[in-house]
C-alpha cells in the first residue's frame, strides 16, 4: 500500500503547480483514481497483466531532465515539453484547456483506472492542433531518462486533427538511464470529419521498465485513423487502444507488430466500438516471442446497434521461437446489429520447416534464412506504413530489432 | 564427383532406400526412373540433406568428401543444387533479393566478395529469357501465385544462376505442358558442361528426349535394379515397369 500513499504524496505535493479549472479537474480524477486504486490479476481486464507488481516499489513523480536530441519537431522529456513545433498550435494540455483549444472532457472521468490517475497528473503534457485542411507531417520523441531513481513519469498528449486535414505523426519512445520506471502515458485523438490520421509509435525494449499505455480515438464522419504500432517488451507492458467510431463511414486500421525476448512482457488490448453504420476496421497484430517472454493480445470489436453495414477485419499471428515463450490471444466480438460482416483469426506456430529447408538448399544458412522469414513475416505489417520516409525507416529500425539467435 | 554407396535411409521408422550403389561422374547426365513410391524422390531429398530422412546404412562421397557430414547449406554451397518437385511459396520474400541472398551467400563461402547490383542485374536478365520467365516474376515473393510451370522454370532459373556442381531434378517435367518441357530442358542442357553432372529423377521418358542422359537406373523399393543407356528408358516405356522389374528378379 505504500506505493498508494506515494500517489498520494505525490499527488498532493505537485498540486500547487495547478490553479482554478485545472487543479479542479485534477483532483477530481485522482479522487476517480482512489476509488478503485491500481487494479490486480483477479480482474479479467488485467488477467496477465498484473499491474499491482509495481504497488512493490517506490516511485516518485519526475518531470526533470533534458535532451539535446534535435530531429524532432516536438520532444518530451519524462512527460514535458522541450521542444515544440511552430507551424502547428502546441502547448501544455493546461494552456489547450485555457485557452479553450481542448474540451474538459479530456481530462474527464475514464473506465481505466491508469487514465484517471494520469490525468491527476495533468501537469505537462502537449497538445497538438492540425488546422483543418492542412497536412502536416510531425515527428515526436517521447523520452524517459533516468538517473538511478525508482521514478514515475505521466507523458500526456492530446492531438486534435481537423476537418478534412491529413497528417502523419510518428512517435519515438525512447527509455534510457538506469534506475526504474513507472510509465503512464496517455495519448488523446480526436479526428474531425474527413480528417485522415497516421500514428505510427515505435517502442523501446526496457527492462526496468512498466508501461501503461492508452490511446484514445475519437472518429468523426468519413474519417480515417491508419496506427501502426512497433511495440518492444518491457519488465510488464501493456498497450492499449480505444477507437469509437462515432460517425458513419469511419475507417480505421490498426497495424501491430511486437517484438519479445528475454524475460520480457507484453500486452496489447485493442477495442474498437462500431457505433454508427457504414464503419469499418482492419486489425492485424504479428508478434515474434523468444527466450522466456510472455504475450497477450485481446482485440475487441464491439457492434453497436446502429452500426450496420459494419465491415471488421481482425487478425492476430504469432510465432514462437523457444519452447518458454508463451502468447495468450483471444478476439472478442460483440455484435447487436444484424447487417454486419466481422471476421477474425488468430495464429500461433513456428517457422515454417519446409520453407527453411528450400532456403537452405539454395545456401542460404539456418541464421540467416530464420532472418529472411522473420523478416518477410513482419515486412508484411511495416509495408502497410503509408507515409514512405516512416515506411523506411521502420523496415530499418525494426528489422534490426528481430530477435538474432535461437534454434 | 558423387559415390553413393550402400545407402540405407529410413523415415519415421519405414526403410525407404535399402542399399543403393550409384557414381556419377562430372560431365555425365543420370536419370533415375522409377514408379511411385520407390524412392526416387528421398533419394534426391537426401543428397540435399533433408532432416527428415535419416540414413542408417552406408556412405555418400561427393568431391572426395563425406556428404553426409555437411548441412543443408554448406551442400548448396559446395554445389549440390535440388530442384524441387513441389517448389516452395516464401510469402513477402522478394523474389530478386532471395536470388541475390542466395547467391551472395555460396559466394561468401567461396571466399569471393558480393555480386554488385549492376552485375546482378546483368546476369538475372540473361537467364530469364532463356527460361521464358516474365520480368514481373522478379518482384513478387517467391512461388507465390505462380502458375505450376512458372515455379518448375522458376526452379531452373535459380540453377542457372547459381550454376551448381551436381544438380538434382526432381520430377521437374511433372505438370509441364510440351512447351514449358522444351523450355526447361533447353535451360538444363545449357548448364550441362563436362565439369557438371545432373542427376534426373522422373517417371516418364518424355523429359529424356529433350535432355538426353548417358545413364538411366531402374529404382524399385529402394533398390537400383537395373541400370542401362538411354535406350533402357525407351524399353521402360514400351513394356511398363511391372515387365522391367520380373526380367531383373528372373
Amino acid at each position: 500500500m505504500k506505493a498508494k500513499n506515494a500517489f498520494a504524496d505525490d499527488f498532493e505535493s505537485t498540486l500547487t503547480l495547478s490553479n482554478g479549472k485545472i487543479k479542479d479537474l485534477r483532483i477530481k480524477a485522482f479522487e476517480e483514481f482512489s476509488k478503485v486504486g491500481i487494479p490486480t490479476n483477479k480482474d479479467e481486464f488485467w488477467k496477465y497483466s498484473d499491474p499491482s507488481v509495481i504497488l512493490n516499489l517506490d516511485f516518485e513523480f519526475n518531470d526533470t531532465g533534458s535532451t539535446d536530441e534535435d530531429d524532432y519537431d516536438v520532444v518530451l522529456v519524462n512527460g514535458k515539453i522541450v521542444k515544440s513545433v511552430n507551424n502547428c498550435k502546441t502547448g501544455t494540455i493546461a494552456d489547450g484547456l485555457l485557452e479553450g483549444y481542448l474540451d474538459e472532457n479530456i481530462l474527464g472521468y475514464k473506465e481505466n483506472p491508469f487514465m484517471n490517475l494520469n490525468n491527476a497528473f495533468a501537469i505537462n503534457g502537449c497538445y497538438i492542433i492540425l488546422e483543418p485542411n492542412t497536412e502536416n507531417e510531425i515527428r515526436i520523441l517521447n523520452l524517459i531518462t533516468n538517473e538511478g531513481r525508482q521514478q514515475a513519469v505521466y507523458p500526456k498528449f492530446a492531438i486534435v486533427a481537423g476537418k478534412n486535414s491529413n497528417s502523419s505523426i510518428f512517435e519515438e519512445i525512447r527509455i534510457i538511464g538506469k534506475g526504474c520506471n513507472f510509465v503512464n502515458s496517455v495519448m488523446d485523438f480526436i479526428i474531425e470529419d474527413g480528417a485522415i490520421l497516421e500514428h505510427t509509435i515505435l517502442d523501446d525494449f526496457a527492462e526496468d521498465t512498466y508501461h501503461i499505455a492508452n490511446i484514445w480515438v475519437k472518429q468523426g464522419k468519413d474519417s480515417n485513423f491508419i496506427s501502426h504500432n512497433f511495440s518492444a517488451g518491457k519488465r510488464l507492458a501493456r498497450r492499449d487502444f480505444n477507437v469509437e467510431l462515432l460517425e458513419t463511414g469511419a475507417n480505421c486500421e490498426l497495424n501491430g507488430v511486437y517484438l519479445v525476448d528475454g524475460d520480457n512482457h507484453i500486452d496489447h488490448h485493442t477495442t474498437i466500438e462500431h457505433k454508427k453504420s457504414n464503419c469499418t476496421s482492419n486489425e492485424h497484430y504479428k508478434g515474434i516471442l523468444d527466450g522466456n517472454s510472455r504475450g497477450i493480445f485481446n482485440g475487441r470489436i464491439h457492434v453497436h446497434p446502429d452500426a450496420q453495414k459494419t465491415d471488421a477485419i481482425q487478425n492476430n499471428q504469432n510465432l514462437l521461437l523457444s519452447d518458454n515463450a508463451i502468447i495468450h490471444t483471444k478476439p472478442e466480438l460483440e455484435i447487436y446489429a444484424d447487417d454486419v460482416k466481422c471476421t477474425h483469426g488468430a495464429t500461433v506456430g513456428q517457422l515454417d520447416d519446409k520453407a527453411m529447408f528450400y532456403l537452405r538448399t539454395r545456401g542460404i544458412n539456418k541464421k540467416d534464412a530464420r532472418q529472411l522469414l522473420m523478416r518477410a513475416y513482419v515486412g508484411e505489417i511495416i509495408g502497410k506504413i503509408n507515409n514512405e520516409k516512416i515506411r523506411t525507416e521502420m523496415m530499418e529500425t525494426v528489422l534490426e530489432r528481430l530477435p538474432k539467435g535461437g534454434e | 564427383m558423387i559415390k553413393i554407396e550402400n545407402l540405407h535411409v529410413e523415415v519415421d521408422g519405414n526403410q525407404i532406400l535399402k542399399g543403393i550403389n550409384l557414381e556419377v561422374k562430372a560431365g555425365e547426365t543420370h536419370a533415375i526412373m522409377g514408379p511411385n513410391g520407390s524412392g526416387k524422390s528421398t533419394l534426391a531429398q537426401v543428397i540435399a540433406g533433408h532432416e527428415d530422412y535419416e540414413v542408417t546404412q552406408g556412405k555418400v562421397e561427393y568431391l572426395n568428401k563425406d556428404l553426409l557430414e555437411m548441412d543443408v547449406d554448406e551442400r548448396a554451397c559446395e554445389g549440390v543444387f535440388l530442384a524441387f518437385q513441389y517448389p516452395v511459396e516464401l510469402p513477402g520474400v522478394n523474389n530478386t533479393y532471395f536470388l541475390k541472398s542466395a547467391l551472395n551467400a555460396q559466394r561468401k563461402y567461396r571466399g569471393e566478395k558480393e555480386i554488385d547490383a549492376m552485375e546482378f542485374m546483368d546476369l538475372i536478365s540473361d537467364k530469364i529469357k532463356l527460361l521464358n520467365l516474365k520480368d514481373s516474376l522478379l518482384k513478387r515473393p517467391v512461388n507465390e501465385g505462380f502458375s505450376g510451370g512458372e515455379k518448375k522454370r522458376n526452379e531452373i532459373f535459380q540453377m542457372a544462376i547459381l550454376e551448381p556442381k551436381l544438380a538434382l531434378l526432381d520430377e521437374t517435367d511433372s505438370g509441364l505442358d510440351i512447351d514449358a518441357l522444351r523450355i526447361v530442358a533447353r535451360g538444363v542442357n545449357t548448364m550441362r558442361k563436362k565439369e557438371n553432372a545432373i542427376i534426373i529423377v522422373t517417371h516418364y521418358q518424355r523429359l529424356l528426349n529433350y535432355i538426353v542422359p548417358d545413364f538411366v537406373h531402374v529404382l524399385v523399393d529402394g533398390k537400383i535394379i537395373s541400370s542401362g543407356d538411354k535406350n533402357l528408358a525407351l524399353e521402360l516405356e514400351e513394356k511398363g515397369y511391372d515387365r522391367i522389374i520380373k526380367e531383373a528378379k528372373a
